[in-house]
């Protein structure tokens, strides 16, 4: 392979590695910390409707908003996936664009 | 001669034509702001003060000792789900592409609401149903733990999103 075009792999390959790095990071510590959460809460609403101190009324409260919480944590995972995609889009055409910028 | 010459470079202009018009920067999810992050974070503080202040449980009988604290949190956390909102969403080609990939793979496709905005309007219900309990028949410790739990994972979700859109 010509070694212009390696360069090129290996630089997209770089800037790819060192964004996905830096997020996968972000994205662990926070799905670490909210599938802990959610356990917890269903294991508070569960004593809580066994205790008495959650009735009947609140207990379906609370279901509701586990299904909701699980649904946005999905959802934020998406949201921050979109913010990652963007920047490796955006350092790869910037990139690209350079590597064109140096030989017109 | 001339006309090969020409021929040679068509598809050089039309590349870096294309170059061109495709190197501009792709916007896939919303712009970053500060206003935001600053307010959910001062927020975020009063009402972790708030619930640790009441985290045994409440009466109804000292309600309105309460009452302030409480339409002030719920009337923050609307405003920051409006403004949390009022963002474009990014809805173009590049998004389109790409949702159809995933698609393709059987996956879902990226985001395309703002999952701070749903935490900032569940922090709101959720306070909401805190009042009425309170006022209407006082809340057990068990429940205050639930409603604090509730709100500190929708909290966290609304801060890590937000702060993420710091590029």
């Amino acid at each position: 392979m010509n070694e212009e075009i390696v360069n090129i792999v290996k630089e997209i390959k770089d800037i790819a590695t060192t964004i996905l790095e830096k997020d996968i990071a972000t994205v662990r510590g926070f799905s670490e910390r909210q599938v802990e959460a959610i356990a917890k809460q269903t294991l508070i609403i569960q004593k809580g409707i066994l205790n008495g101190d959650i009735d009947e009324g609140l207990k379906e409260f609370f279901l509701d908003g586990l299904e909701a919480m699980v649904l946005n944590f999905v959802n934020t995972l998406k949201g921050i996936l979109s913010v990652t995609i963007e920047k490796i889009w955006n350092a790869i055409v910037d990139s690209l664009w350079k590597a064109i910028d140096s030989v017109i | 001669m001339k006309t090969a010459i020409k021929k040679k470079w068509i598809p050089i202009i039309f590349f870096i034509g294309l170059i061109s018009v495709t190197s501009c920067k792709t916007l896939l999810a919303p712009e970053y702001d500060k206003a935001i992050v600053e307010s959910v974070t001062t927020n975020s503080q009063k009402t972790m003060s708030f619930l640790e202040k009441i985290s045994d449980g409440t009466t109804k009988e000292n309600y309105k000792e309460r009452e302030k604290e409480y339409n002030e949190l719920i009337g923050a956390y609307d405003a920051l789900k409006l403004q949390a909102k009022a963002r474009p969403i990014p809805n173009n080609v590049a998004t389109k592409k790409i949702n159809e990939l995933l698609q393709a793979k059987n996956s879902s496709a990226i985001s395309g609401d703002y999952p701070s905005a749903f935490a900032f309007q569940k922090i709101s219900e959720t306070l909401k149903r805190m009042k009425t309990e309170d006022k209407e028949k006082g809340i057990k410790p068990t429940a205050m733990q639930a409603f604090k739990g509730q709100i500190e994972i929708f909290l966290d979700q609304a801060i890590t999103y937000e702060s993420f859109l710091k590029r």
